[in-house]
């Protein structure tokens, strides 16, 4: 199917943004920008939903479509050397359908939002600018037809990502914190641009869709690896050059995008951005790429099970990891940050247990409730003046009503407490955890024990920093002791002479001031107000999603209860893009051999069946809803523990490491960063480049002077001297003529 | 017209000498300067102008042949010809030369303050030499033009450059001069080589010597070690100019003190007269060769690639730290080269043009702040984005296509390149590491890097708080100097957009290269050869 208005989903924003930068430029009008910005993206996102459900047209939309297949928009033939082409081409599936939905709407709103936070900010137009064209990155990523222009997009959103967090050009932590997050991207584009490299080598192919382009049949990469046999498991295969090497570089690249472990320390440190940013790119859309990838590359990982468990232990530990770090940040967005990063680390535990649906399921569940409490953080922040220590505030729910209402709902979501988005979602995965079959004996019982933990945790950070924020005295002009302290620790490592990416750690200015850097003290009558309509109605949206979004996936287990049937929407809606669902990997395990014929057998019906007859096991659903009720009681205490704990003293001291996060960051400078820039400065350049190969070479210049010098010598002006070489040299002339002739003879 | 049609490379080639010569004519007789880059910059538009009628022959489009061929003998004792043509390796080259030229020119409009006229001619006389390189079909007419472009250069570091200038230029053409002449010697062996086995007398001629090789009646292999030493007596000069590791000490000193014209030719063109040359001579002429030291050249590539990066990294001064970024690109463009894909090779093509462009284009903006400043140390600069945001726009862009961000130009050639490394068959494959797989995940790694040390150095020349007070008052970027950086900016975007046209024309060329000397594999003993040695230096 060809829908050529795909495109428009794409190109409106990008128009948005050359006519921001152009014409917005000269007119520095708010009005103006923020029209054109956010009616970019409305056109964007009226197109994506009309062609996802098929409204308008005679076809079924992408979402419907039968089997799965794309609706296609070829535009042209990028680049085409030998047997290797790259089309700009776009597809819109079920799973593209259901990102374009919630990137444009989460988007829309999210412009909304920052037209009043950006209120009165200089850089306006150059903010709007950036963020339609971030629009025009984050939708070629998701549309792109190939792994070529989806890694377009890739980069893209990571450009845009740099741009947006060094928006405050003044502030050096921006910069910083910008370039930190752009090159620790790019290590992971490294790992995406060779899986690339290695799947094209794989299949001949870098396309994700069968197709036609110009009469030419293009197949479809993807397919092709599903259709191989499974790789075994086993830490050989890492290094085969095959599907599992592929689906590990593939990993690589999703850690960098994804902020997990090892890549994960960019983050944090990007919350210097304007918060609707935060909100954006570092919470709803922009790091949840990895997870697309991931999902979209379905078939590469199914048949690499040791990717598979590569995955769910790194997004496990992820999880668990910076659940810890975001128990004891006291700056607002750094909680959230940090909670950002545990929460990617579900996903890709779900992505690493073979629940691709329920990953995605919580990406978009996620993208409503973190980008309510990035808005939310956001709006208390503007009625705070700017300032983001959460040891400042306290009491806000006296004067910011909506605020606080809407923030308590995303909180129940993202702690997990039924009905809410969060709980169907988190629950699926930690079920799913519980029943994984095909990694190492146990293996799965320690990673769901860790998804639990990490949930306690959650809930024990979340209602910190809702008591913190809203309840308690009121403690905006108290000064806190020590807060200097990480500053110092800082500037330790602020030597920005020595190395390219020095990363500082603590960034507890001011977010928003261009002009005044200096850390200001609210005045004297100082009150905090409620943020203006643009703000609130988002937030209001996104609370209602928040609540209700997860009912479109509730799982059978809760269904059944109260008797109604099947009405997991959302997952028989996806199925269609999982491939060889029907193969379990412990039968790739076991039975190596037969099951590579099972495999390639287990048609799309087939598979579905026994999906089907799996999950309506009766004892495997009572199971789940032990499950689901443990992990509630367990939610419902961490909250209480957050309760007590910090209920009464907000200002509790936490544990040095916490607040320092492990360390991270110092020890990539200490053992990295450093290290390298040494060998550069000291070795390469001063050592090889100028003294050794310079040295050589100056070395037999001058060599060549002194032999001048010693030829001068020689030169000394008697003629009998020259007599004498000139006869030497004759002699040894002739030796040789009659050398060789004798010799000849 | 059609006397331009027929003779349009000879035309090129002339019109810029012509231009000199009016111009010292004009410079005797009226004894002022003021008009003359006027005069400079009316010829080298219209040399870019006249090369444009290059696209009308849709022949160099596709087949292998020349077009615009002429053949006209010059020294008949010793057979030599003044044979010339274009076709699709040298295509783009020629219109990058004349398109470049008017941008160097205008760069020089304020820049240059002393001896104008020498200046100008000088420029002019390099463009003509340059051309000459990119066309010569006689090795002979090539060896001279490749040794011309050396003197304007030489004089235009000499005279115009930096403080330490003197140096850095006896360094250049200490370097280059020592590669030519061991190329010279080549071509005269190459010479009497022919006659001996041919017994046709010695020719100069390319296109002569290649039938020869092709049907047989001249063959190295009939020599012990021939090919070799003539390969590498080749390789050798032609690696200096690109530069190769570690040949390449000679460039960040002749980059940091010439002029910016001569900066913005040097890379733009003088380097790609490197890799031209190893395309068009040691690939056809010793295929068995370059196939055999393939490995030498991508070990030296990719630890040119890693190695310039990390230098530019720790550099204090902006131009130097270009001036790596240009051996960590060349890398690459060796490495293209020698992967013998026809992804790789046609990436190398690609990529010379992108980095004559960008790199180019970075060296223009350099020379901007240091007309202003007359500095280039990082340390002096500092919050430049406040105080002059055009340039800090157009850095930025410059940048971003330097480090290869999909949609500029950079990307599609070093994609290319990677993916045609990978897929190589050049270097061993063992039953553990494809050694292959290994070279281009070492280079891949050199994207990585180029990031750290562009952004790093954009992070303190641009952003922050204008520290230094002497940048408080810096003029944002003249009409003129948007204007010679606004065809840069639009090349960038319309090369990484859509580069099928650019590649098209190098298709069919590139096949027939990469094919003879891929599909001459004699078998597996080369391959055998190189098994034991390939892990011990991939490590490096």
């Amino acid at each position: 199917m060809e829908n050529n208005l795909l495109s428009l989903i794409i190109f409106a924003p990008l128009a948005g943004a050359v006519i921001n930068w152009l014409i917005g430029g000269r007119l520095k009008n708010e009005m103006f920008s923020g029209l054109v910005a956010c009616g970019a993206v409305a056109i964007s996102c009226i197109v994506a939903f009309a062609i996802a459900f098929g409204i308008g047209t005679a076809n079924p939309g992408a979402l419907f479509a039968p089997e799965g297949k794309p609706i296609l928009d070829h535009l042209w033939t990028w680049i085409q050397v030998g047997s290797f082409r790259a089309d700009f081409g776009l597809g819109m599936d079920r799973l593209s359908g259901i990102y374009a939905c919630f990137v444009t709407f989460v988007g829309l709103l999210i412009h909304i939002f920052a037209t009043g936070y950006m209120h009165g900010d200089k850089g306006f137009y150059r903010f709007f600018a950036y963020l339609n064209l971030f629009m025009f990155a984050m939708l070629t990523l998701v549309l792109a037809d190939n792994f070529l222009l989806m890694f377009v997009g890739w980069e893209g959103v990571g450009l845009c990502s740099y741009l947006l967090i060094g928006f405050y050009l003044k502030k050096d932590e921006a910069r910083t914190a910008a370039k930190k997050a752009f090159v620790m991207n790019r290590i992971g584009d490294w790992g995406v641009l060779i899986g690339v490299f290695l799947i094209f080598t794989l299949t001949g192919s870098i396309s994700f869709f069968d197709k036609t382009v110009d009469g030419t049949p293009v197949a479809s990469a993807l397919n092709l690896i599903a259709a191989m046999p499974t790789e075994t498991f086993g830490w050989g295969t890492l290094v085969a050059g095959g599907i599992t090497s592929a689906a590990i570089l593939l990993f690589i690249g999703a850690t960098g995008k994804s902020a997990q472990i090892p890549l994960f320390t960019w983050l944090p440190d990007a919350m210097a951005g304007p918060t609707p940013v935060s909100a954006l790119i570092h919470a709803a859309t922009m790091v949840t790429a990895g997870v697309y990838m991931v999902v979209r590359c379905n078939g590469i990982y199914q048949n690499a099970p040791t990717a598979m468990f590569i995955v769910a232990v790194i997004g496990c530990a992820t999880a668990l990891f910076a659940a810890t770090i975001g128990l004891a940040q006291n700056d607002i967005k750094k909680v959230l940050a940090y909670s950002t990063v545990s929460q990617l680390g579900y996903m890709f535990l779900s992505c690493g247990v073979g629940a691709f649906i329920a990953a995605i399921f919580h990406v978009m569940t996620h993208a409503f409730f973190k980008a309510l409490l990035f808005l939310g953080s956001g709006s208390v922040i503007h009625g705070m003046h700017h300032e983001q220590d959460m040891r400042k505030m306290g009491n806000l729910r006296k004067y910011m009503p909506i605020t606080y209402v809407t923030m308590g709902l995303a909180w129940l979501a993202i702690c997990g407490i039924p009905i809410w988005a969060g709980f169907f979602s988190k629950d699926e995965i930690l079920y799913r955890t519980f029943a994984a079959t095909g990694m190492p004996a146990n293996a799965n019982y320690i990673l769901w024990a860790i998804g639990l933990l990490t949930a306690v945790l959650t809930a024990v950070y979340m209602t910190r920093l809702m008591v913190m924020t809203f309840y308690g005295t009121e403690r905006f002009h108290e000064a806190i002791e020590g807060e200097h302290a990480g500053h110092a620790d800082a500037a330790v490592h602020d030597d920005e002479e020595e190395a390219p990416i020095h990363m500082s750690t603590e960034v507890l200015t001011a977010d928003d001031d261009d002009e005044e850097e200096e850390h200001h003290h609210l005045p004297h009558d100082f009150k905090p107000h409620e943020s203006p309509w643009s703000m609130t109605v988002p937030l209001i949206v996104l609370a209602i999603l928040s609540t209700l979004g997860g009912l479109v996936g509730i799982p059978y287990a809760v269904s059944s209860l109260v008797g109604a049937g099947d009405i997991n929407v959302f997952e028989r809606t996806l199925e269609p893009i999982i491939v060889k669902v029907g193969v379990k990997p412990e039968h790739a395990l076991a039975e190596k051999a037969a099951s590579v014929a099972h495999g390639e057998s287990a048609t799309a019906t087939e598979s579905k069946a026994v999906e089907h007859a799996v999950e309506h096991n009766p004892e495997e659903i009572s199971t789940e809803r032990g499950l689901a009720i443990f992990s509630v009681l367990l939610a419902l205490s961490g909250i209480a523990i957050g309760w007590f704990m910090f209920g009464k003293t907000p200002l509790r001291k936490m544990p040095k490491i916490l607040e320092q996060k492990w360390r991270i960051d110092e020890l990539y400078n200490g053992y990295i960063v450093d290290p390298i820039t040494n060998l550069s400065r000291k070795v390469l350049w001063k050592g090889i480049d100028v003294g050794f190969v310079d040295g050589i070479v100056n070395g037999i210049g001058n060599f060549v002077i002194e032999l001048g010098g010693f030829a001068r010598q020689i030169q000394v002006g008697f003629v009998r001297s020259y007599a004498a070489i000139i006869l030497v040299g004759a002699v040894i002339v002739v030796g040789y003529f009659i050398f060789y002739g004798l010799k000849l003879i | 017209m059609d006397y331009i049609f027929e003779n349009l490379l000879t035309v090129l080639i002339l019109l810029p000498v012509a231009g000199a010569a009016l111009t010292l004519a004009y410079h005797m007789v009226t004894k002022q300067e003021e008009q003359i880059k006027w005069v400079t910059l009316g010829f080298t538009l219209l040399n870019f102008l006249v090369s444009l009628v290059l696209f009308s022959k849709s022949a160099v489009v596709g087949a292998s042949g020349f077009s615009f061929e002429q053949n006209v003998p010059w020294i008949r004792s010793i057979n030599t010809n003044y044979h010339i043509g274009v076709d699709g390796l040298s295509f783009w080259l020629v219109i990058l030369t004349t398109f470049i030229m008017p941008i160097a020119v205008l760069s020089s409009w304020n820049a240059v303050e002393k001896r104008k006229t020498a200046f100008y001619v000088f420029l002019l006389l390099l463009e003509s030499a340059m051309i000459g390189v990119f066309v010569s079909l006689d090795l002979l007419v090539f060896y001279l033009f490749f040794e011309a472009s050396l003197v304007p250069m030489f004089f235009l570091i000499g005279i115009w450059g930096g403080d330490n200038r003197i140096y850095a230029a006896v360094k250049f053409f200490v370097f280059t001069m020592f590669g030519s002449l061991l190329m010279l010697a080549a071509i005269i062996a190459l010479y009497y080589i022919y006659a001996d086995q041919t017994g046709l007398g010695g020719t100069f001629d390319l296109t002569v010597i290649l039938t020869a090789l092709k049907n047989g009646s001249l063959s190295f292999s009939k020599i012990s070690q021939a090919g070799t030493l003539l390969f590498w007596a080749f390789a050798i000069a032609f690696m200096i100019k690109v530069p190769v590791f570690p040949l390449h000490t000679w460039l960040p000193d002749a980059h940091t003190e010439a002029p910016t014209a001569g900066s913005v030719i040097l890379a733009a063109v003088l380097l790609k007269m490197g890799t031209y040359g190893l395309m068009r001579f040691n690939f056809t002429l010793f295929p068995d060769q370059s196939r055999e030291f393939a490995m030498v050249f991508i070990i030296l590539a990719i630890i040119g690639i890693i190695y310039g990066a990390l230098v530019a990294m720790v550099q204090p001064d902006v131009k130097r730290l270009v001036a790596y970024s240009s051996v960590a690109h060349m890398g690459f463009v060796i490495l293209g080269m020698f992967s013998f894909t026809e992804l790789g090779m046609q990436g190398a093509l690609y990529q010379m043009l992108n980095h004559g462009v960008t790199t180019g284009a970075l060296f223009l903006l350099v020379g901007f702040i240091y007309e202003r400043r007359h500095t280039r140390a990082i340390t002096e600069f500092g919050g430049i984005a406040n105080v002059m945001p055009i340039y800090a726009t157009i850095f930025i862009i410059t940048t971003m296509a330097s480090i290869g961000l999909p949609f500029l130009n950079g990307f599609v050639g070093e994609f290319l390149i990677m993916v045609g490394m990978f897929q190589s068959q050049v270097l061993a494959v063992t039953a553990t590491v494809n050694w292959n797989y290994v070279s281009a995940m070492l280079a891949g790694t050199g994207v990585i890097f180029a990031a750290v040390y562009m952004l790093w150095m954009a992070q303190r020349v641009f952003f922050g708080k204008v520290t230094n007070a002497k940048n408080k008052r810096l003029v944002d970027l003249s009409w003129r100097e948007i204007g010679l950086m606004l065809p840069l900016l639009a090349l960038m975007v319309y090369m990484g957009v859509f580069p099928k046209p650019f590649l098209k024309r190098s298709d069919e060329v590139i096949k027939s290269i990469q094919a003879r000397i891929m599909q001459q594999a004699g078998g597996t003993i080369e391959k055998t050869e190189l098994k034991p040695q390939s892990p011990a230096e991939g490590e490096k």
